[in-house]
């Protein structure tokens, strides 16, 4: 057949070299012509070699047709009756590992085409993708037009995956069917993590198909987790799957043009941690790849996030009462210092009244302010809602707060400054940080504190409360920041807090809060990120920009690709970072329960379908191209002359 | 040249023998001849020659008729005031007794005046390219003969002169319908051969013929091709126009070698010379056709300077303007 495909080209070459002498009695006047006009000619015969090699290939396999079929899915029928067919497509990140020639989703996807193409009019068909979280990408219907172009225009994704609800959410939609025979289809490697896990099954009454068992294959894969940039050196996490290891490979990190920063080898075992010298001072470091080839090389790249940057408190705290007796600064100003947290510290004579003052601080501390303006409860409301965290100690000042200074939408009541017997804090009540710490709060010396009202206390999440059960240390969520409270204010005069070991606790917790608010957002790919309140939101990814969906008016987008997101919310750009779930590295395939799996048992089976037709038609067209061609060139002949 | 009245006149008394005549040419030995002639020239669809002379003459003749209206009486030249010693016997009386002037009728002298018919005859000759209606020999011996019928139809003495190898013989100069069945047997049983490239004297030994039966005042019409001739050739040939003889060259060639429609890589072989080129016809086109025009300009050049006249054709035109153009252009 070789020699077939040849013949023309031979031909053509033949002929190429040796021009068609014609009599031409002025041939004198013509000039010879230069070889580079000689080797662009006859084109038209080029056309016409590719027509004729085409041509005989076709001719060829016509002839073999007998022996070359085409395998693909079908539905078998055995009652003739229509059929409603819940399509399960994997489109997780452990489906980008190759199946042959073909990606086992790029499989997955053709087969779920060849599925559409031999159902009939009548059958209904709904498919599901199985990546984390399950989702209804085309509900039940009948209109098969419509399912061939869904199943068509299906694309991979970096998520988890969620066999489980997939197979439910089928049960669901078939249940609405209102065929007799339904069914279930599944393509999908079944690596969702839990390969120990009960059998996958259909159920009793809806007969589940695994219809590509060569998906299921297994292999190995280690996956980089997250790589952050923290000073000179990049934190990496390495996952691989149950039993494979990442030993003999190295960890490199490349700046955006792909230069090395720095390597190290990679970590052995199924997990494992490792930092990397990032050598050049002035180089930044763009991501981290593994050496080496796996089952999946798409994991095998992990974006490094930048340092936070340093940041800086804004510190309001009247420096006459608060100041120690030897001077200096304000004692919470100097305990934040104590820390040694590597954060600048702000001292602000008052809440500022712009928005600008506010901007880029990690957080703020208002030490008994004497309540707050409108336009300061304006600009502190911003921030927290912008993602910001404050730190409120309530005290004498902010009790007797004048008439329209309030601390809205912080407190909706004001607060009092109330005489107390209460000694200190019930240990059993100190929570989070404060906990190693509790002790220093049992017995606190305080003649006076701050009462919340019952409204105002019931928002806040307690971390500490006095022995009657009044908060002496709350917090609670705005927007997308925090508010923490304090009962007592930080000067000595109203009480010793300042000087109990809790004290520090208390603000490396919520300096712990406001750094983490600063740090980019990591997510698992196809997490549903929420914009409450937003009113713009543009998300730029890995792949271009993510369209952004509104539900009940907040607007939400789901990442589908490993990397990082510029997210834009009202003109204000965050980063965030979506990670590979861990467990899409466990590529071992998960057990359906038996009588799901064979295609006997639930009435499909694979035919082999006869191309002739085809290859005829094609053919045909081919010959008729040729003509085509013949003509075009003959007229164009007769035209010039 | 005569006139058409002449023509007409000559012909229709002749007409009453001319089939026994056409028909006994056609049975003469001659057409064993050209039976195997015709494979030689490619006649195309100017065929057969003496039909389409006739036409070609009378159409040329009837083109010249309609545009010369001057009158009942082509003969009549016209009046002119009477002056002392003139012969009375052409004095118009209707004039004098109408006008009471005195005119006398004046008539076109009628003098014998020779066509020299040059046909170029070398290898070149015979081509036909796909678009042509016939070879450029057909076209030419065609329009050779048409003025040949012309001019014998007025009593002019005709004579061919062929360019060619030594086999194709000159018919000397002679009137007469005889003379013209001559001159139509030749060109039927013509065959184009000779190289003018590779035998320069060819030309040379034409003219010195021509030399000879060309006298004062005879009327030299060239059909060629004009390629392959030696660099010379256009003064040579423009030399024949002096001692009052009148010269038209007319060049004939195909379409093919006027447009050069080739395209893509193509070997192209001249019939003389033996030269092969290849080349692309698509980057080629421009020059070629450049060269041919200088080739053209050198000949139109060198005739207006000896008072001689060129004509362009190519084979696929009509040739009633044709000839007509060349009966107007040797008047």
């Amino acid at each position: 057949m070789a020699a077939l495909v040849i013949a023309p080209y031979l031909a053509h070459r033949l002929r190429r070299k040796n021009a068609e002498e014609q009599v031409f009695p002025p041939a004198r006047l013509v000039l010879p012509a230069p070889p580079r006009a000689r080797r662009r000619s006859r084109l038209e015969d080029r056309a016409l070699l590719g027509t004729r090699a085409a041509a005989v290939v076709a001719l060829a396999v016509l002839g073999a047709t007998p022996f070359v079929r085409c395998s693909q899915l079908s539905l078998h029928r055995a009652a003739g009756a229509s059929i409603a067919m819940a399509i399960i497509v994997d489109d997780s990140m452990s489906m980008r590992a190759a199946s042959g020639a073909l990606t086992r989703f790029e499989r997955a996807r053709r087969g779920a085409v060849e599925l559409v193409s031999s159902a009939r009019e009548g059958d209904s068909v709904a498919v599901i993708l199985a990546g984390a979280p399950d989702r209804v990408e085309l509900a039940l219907t009948t209109d098969l037009g419509a399912a061939r172009q869904v199943t068509s225009a299906l694309a991979p994704s970096d998520r988890g995956t969620d066999l489980e609800g997939a197979v439910a959410l089928a049960r669901e939609l078939l249940a609405s069917a209102v065929q007799t025979d339904r069914r279930i289809v599944l393509l999908s490697d079944l690596a969702d993590g839990h390969a120990g896990a009960e059998a996958l099954s259909g159920g009793a009454d809806v007969p589940m198909w695994m219809a590509l068992p060569e998906l299921a294959a297994g292999g190995g894969d280690c996956a980089l987790v997250r790589a952050d940039q923290r000073g000179a050196r990049v934190h990496v996490e390495l996952r691989c799957g149950p039993g494979q290891s990442a030993s003999g490979r190295e960890l490199v990190v490349e700046d955006a043009k792909g230069a090395s920063l720095g390597r190290a080898p990679a970590p052995g075992g199924e997990k494992g941690e490792t930092s990397i010298f990032v050598q050049a001072d002035d180089a930044k470091a763009d991501h981290v790849r593994l050496t080496g080839g796996d089952a999946i090389a798409e994991d095998d790249r992990a974006p490094v996030l930048p340092e936070v940057a340093r940041g800086t408190l804004a510190v309001v705290a009247d420096s006459t009462d608060e100041a120690v007796a030897t001077g200096g600064a304000p004692i919470v100003e100097q305990a934040l210092g104590a820390l040694k947290l590597d954060v600048d510290v702000a001292p602000l004579p008052a809440v500022p009244d712009t928005a600008e003052e506010l901007s880029g601080r990690l957080g703020v501390v208002l030490d008994d302010p004497p309540g707050l303006t409108p336009e300061q409860r304006h600009v502190l409301a911003g921030f927290v809602e912008g993602g910001g965290v404050v730190l409120l100690a309530l005290g004498p000042r902010a009790a007797a707060a004048p008439l329209g200074a309030t601390f809205e939408p912080i407190l909706t009541q004001a607060v009092t400054w109330d005489d107390t017997t209460q000694r200190g804090v019930e240990a059993s009540t100190v929570v989070g940080g404060l906990a190693e710490s509790a002790e220093s709060l049992s017995d606190l010396g305080a003649t006076r504190r701050t009462v919340l009202s019952p409204a105002d206390a019931a928002m806040f999440k307690p971390l500490a409360n006095w022995n009657d059960g009044a908060p002496l240390i709350a917090r609670r969520a705005m927007g997308r920041g925090e508010i923490w409270i304090v009962a007592l204010p930080f000067s000595l005069e109203a009480s010793d807090l300042a000087l109990r070991p809790a004290f520090l606790a208390l603000l490396r917790g919520w300096l712990n809060v406001a750094l983490d608010h600063a740090a980019p957002v990591r997510a698992q790919v196809g997490a549903s990120w929420s914009f409450p309140g937003a009113r713009s939101v543009l998300v730029e990814g890995p792949s271009g920009p993510l369209d952004v969906g509104r539900e009940g008016g907040v607007a939400r987008v789901s990442p589908h690709w490993l990397g990082e997101y510029r997210i834009t919310v009202d003109g204000h750009t965050e980063l965030r970072v979506a990670q590979v779930d861990a467990r899409e590295v466990d590529l071992r395939p998960r057990a359906v329960a038996a009588g799901s799996a064979g295609a006997e048992a639930t009435g499909q089976r694979r035919e082999l379908v006869d191309v002739s037709g085809y290859v005829a038609l094609v053919l045909l067209v081919l010959l008729s191209l040729e003509m085509a061609l013949r003509l075009s060139s003959r007229s164009t002949t007769a035209r010039a002359v | 040249m005569g006139n058409w009245a002449a023509f007409r006149r000559t012909w229709s008394s002749r007409e009453g023998g001319a089939g026994s005549v056409t028909s006994g040419s056609v049975s003469s030995p001659v057409m064993g001849g050209a039976r195997a002639i015709r494979q030689a020239i490619d006649w195309g669809e100017l065929g057969p020659l003496r039909l389409r002379a006739r036409q070609v003459a009378e159409g040329a003749y009837a083109g010249l008729h309609r545009s010369a209206l001057r009158g009942a009486g082509v003969e009549f030249g016209g009046y002119r005031e009477y002056v002392a010693g003139d012969d009375l016997r052409r004095l118009d009386r209707r004039s004098l007794l109408r006008h009471q002037r005195l005119l006398v009728r004046q008539f076109e002298t009628e003098t014998d005046r020779a066509l020299c018919l040059v046909v170029d005859a070398s290898a070149s000759m015979s081509f036909r390219g796909p678009g042509a209606k016939a070879s450029k020999i057909a076209f030419a011996a065609v329009a050779a003969a048409a003025l040949a019928r012309i001019a014998i139809a007025n009593g002019d003495p005709v004579s061919v002169t062929f360019l060619g190898d030594e086999r194709v013989q000159s018919i000397a100069p002679s009137s007469g319908r005889e003379q013209f069945e001559r001159i139509v047997a030749a060109l039927e049983v013509l065959e184009p051969g000779g190289d003018a490239f590779d035998d320069p004297g060819m030309l040379d030994r034409a003219l010195v013929s021509l030399a000879r039966v060309a006298r004062r005042g005879a009327i030299v019409v060239v059909l060629s091709d004009l390629l392959d001739w030696a660099p010379g050739a256009p003064e040579k040939v423009a030399s024949l126009a002096s001692s009052g003889r009148v010269l038209a060259v007319v060049q004939t060639l195909d379409p093919a070698e006027a447009r050069f429609p080739f395209s893509g890589t193509v070997r192209l072989r001249a019939l003389e010379g033996g030269r092969v080129i290849e080349t692309d016809a698509d980057a080629t086109r421009t020059a070629y056709l450049a060269a041919l025009a200088e080739l053209t300009g050198a000949w139109r050049e060198s005739l207006a300077r000896r008072g001689g006249r060129f004509l362009s054709s190519t084979t696929n035109e009509s040739l009633i303007a044709l000839v007509r153009s060349i009966v107007q252009t040797i008047r």
